[in-house]
């Protein structure tokens, strides 16, 4: 009884947070992205992101040096010069569509991808959605190419980028592996130490464990004479 | 070894010009602690290392970081970039970003705790009412850290949050917009908002570091209240700080560390608790996001504001629901302190734990018409706790206190 009500609240909070965590998520159903941060997916990815997303979106927080400097991708200078042309190693991937040729072609500037999969709920499983949502509209009200099933509200104006609506059976899987590839890059570069984040925190948790249980030890030491209550 | 330290010869040196060696001697090593306190007791010096901790990141932090709402490419502002570069391109900056964000939630997560502790021993009753006080003080100056740095980062909550909390000061009657205006520094939040609530941000830390400092005087006039609530033999029935407590301190830190690291290294944003995940998105002021909400710990006195349809009716209520806190000493009349004896005060205190935890979920969710019934019960339980305080002193049964621990 004595650790009753902390056990209460710890208990409540246990139950309460998951259901407001979906509660406040919402939206549409989010296809399973299986998202991998290894460089294979990456560098794919990577080439669907400037082949493809480039054309009308950046990722100014991505440099070319980036690309050299993280393992994860791991481009050789090589690589990074024949991908950045005459752009300088320190640029961002900027794309070449000005905002007011963008307003003009789509009616809204497309919003810079560096923080786009922990900016978005669902996170890669939401882009990787997005990418192969692309549908006829059931309501016949919103014209194809601007009908997507897991855009909230389901108009998008961002044309069909992979070519997903009505697509030949037989690409369905290169379709679907270039939007999970590019999906990965994009929550790679949302966080790009994150891998090295996990890595480190093994052994920041491995050592707390250790010196835990030798202070809990120490600590019944010094203790054992007071009186038990 | 602090022996051996306090008897060298600068120590000696130092001593004789500042009675450092009795200071350390009654407040720390000798101090005089009930031996019985369980480990709800730790988390005083669990909020003391997250305030350390909050200091030195935050410290680290504003070396890297440009308060100006000035627009760079791509919709973003120099603010936004800084907080990218910190994660992306300083050394270990994105470690430093997480501890401070993590930081901010665990600080709540151990002071409220803390709080609850106090409530449920009665740690707020004669002699320790001031004590009580004083924490009151000290969690009003951390929502308003809290508050004033969550804009920092310029995202859509960030502007967001800011536009609603500040304009719930136009809602005092005559002196409101003036108040709201030199708050935001102009008529909408922007560029003079940032670097003002930047100013404040780095003072309240300094404020809070000095009031935690009165508080900790504060608890040694009075000393530790104890899990059975009584008034102790301060010769018998005491054990001395070090070393008992000092190693127990330190083995509750490390657990609460362990805690900590997890969310710093392996889920920093706790799935949009922590850091929302609309403040990834630039602040935008021609676009409101479709739910704003504050972060948890802010939540509950949300909640109470929305409850009431009034908006003047809803900022004097959430002032009250803190403002009430100061006065709970004074509406508590039972002798007895620990709800272990106090049946009664037993079930209203849990309720009224139950109340906070409803009354942050109702805040935290979309506003759906059930959910706000049920945050406006919430509200009243919550209210109805300190109505209720004064008069059950005259109707509970206690239990008989023990003679000694």
């Amino acid at each position: 009884m004595k650790h009753a009500w902390s056990s209460l609240v710890f208990a409540t909070m246990i139950v309460v947070m998951p259901a407001a965590a979906s509660a406040s998520g919402g939206g549409a159903h989010l296809e399973e992205a299986n998202i991998s941060l290894d460089q294979e997916t990456l560098r794919k990815g990577l080439e669907v992101f400037t082949d493809v997303c480039m054309g009308c979106h950046s990722a100014k927080y991505v440099t070319y040096r980036g690309l050299m400097d993280y393992p994860e991708i791991g481009l050789t200078r090589e690589q990074v010069d024949e991908l950045r042309g005459d752009k300088a190693l320190l640029s961002g991937l900027l794309t070449e569509l000005t905002p007011e040729d963008a307003a003009e072609f789509y009616g809204k500037a497309p919003p810079d991808l560096s923080v786009i999969a922990p900016g978005r709920r669902g996170g890669g499983d939401y882009i990787y959605s997005l990418l192969i949502g692309y549908d006829h509209d059931p309501k016949g009200e919103i014209e194809d190419g601007n009908y997507n099933k897991a855009f909230p509200g389901n108009r998008t104006a961002m044309p069909d980028p992979l070519a997903w609506l009505d697509h030949d059976p037989e690409e369905t899987a290169d379709l679907e592996e270039q939007a999970r590839a590019v999906s990965s890059f994009l929550v790679f570069i949302g966080d790009p130490h994150q891998l090295e984040r996990k890595a480190i925190g093994r052994w920041v948790m491995g050592f707390l464990v250790l010196l835990t249980l030798v202070l809990y030890l120490l600590k019944r030491e010094v203790w054992k004479d007071i009186k038990k209550h | 070894m602090i022996d051996k330290l306090m008897n060298t010869a600068v120590f000696k040196w130092i001593d004789d010009r500042s009675n450092i060696g009795s200071i350390i001697r009654e407040h720390v090593t000798e101090y005089p602690t009930p031996r019985n306190l369980n480990y709800m007791w730790n988390f005083g010096s669990l909020a003391i290392t997250v305030l350390v901790l909050q200091i030195l990141t935050g410290i680290f932090l504003a070396m890297y970081y440009k308060p100006s709402a000035a627009m760079t490419i791509g919709g973003y502002t120099v603010a936004f970039d800084s907080v990218e570069r910190i994660m992306r391109d300083v050394n270990f900056g994105w470690l430093i970003r997480y501890m401070h964000a993590v930081g901010a939630s665990a600080f709540f997560v151990v002071v409220y705790m803390h709080m609850g502790r106090g409530l449920y021993y009665g740690s707020y009753k004669n002699p320790r009412e001031l004590l009580w006080i004083i924490g009151v003080v000290i969690l009003l100056i951390m929502q308003g850290a809290a508050f004033f740095g969550y804009l920092l980062p310029w995202g859509q909550m960030s502007f967001w949050g800011a536009v609603v909390i500040t304009n719930l000061f136009g809602a005092i009657p005559v002196l409101g917009d003036f108040i709201g205006q030199l708050l935001v520094g102009g008529f909408a939040v922007g560029d003079p908002t940032l670097n003002r609530f930047f100013s404040l941000h780095y003072l309240f830390p300094l404020l809070l570091a000095a009031i935690v400092g009165g508080h900790i005087h504060a608890l040694h006039v009075v000393h530790s209240n104890n899990p059975e609530g009584i008034d102790i033999d301060h010769d018998k029935e005491t054990i001395p700080f070090h070393p008992y407590y000092t190693i127990k301190d330190a083995f509750g830190v490390c657990v609460f560390l362990l805690a900590y690291c997890y969310f710093v290294f392996y889920n920093p944003s706790a799935g949009g608790y922590f850091i929302e995940v609309d403040n990834y998105v630039p602040a935008n002021n021609l676009q409101t996001p479709a739910h704003i909400a504050p972060v948890w710990y802010l939540t509950p006195w949300y909640t109470i504001l929305r409850s009431f349809e009034s908006k003047l009716l809803g900022v004097i209520m959430m002032g009250a629901s803190l403002a009430i806190l100061f006065v709970l000493p004074f509406l508590d009349r039972s002798k007895v302190r620990s709800a272990r004896y106090r049946p009664v005060y037993r079930q209203m205190v849990i309720l009224f734990f139950v109340a906070v935890l409803t009354l942050g979920y109702c805040g935290h969710a979309s506003a759906t018409p059930v959910l706000k019934v049920v945050g406006q019960i919430a509200t009243a339980v919550y209210f109805g706790f300190f109505l209720l305080l004064p008069f059950v002193h005259k109707f509970e049964k206690t239990k008989p206190e023990p003679e000694g621990i």
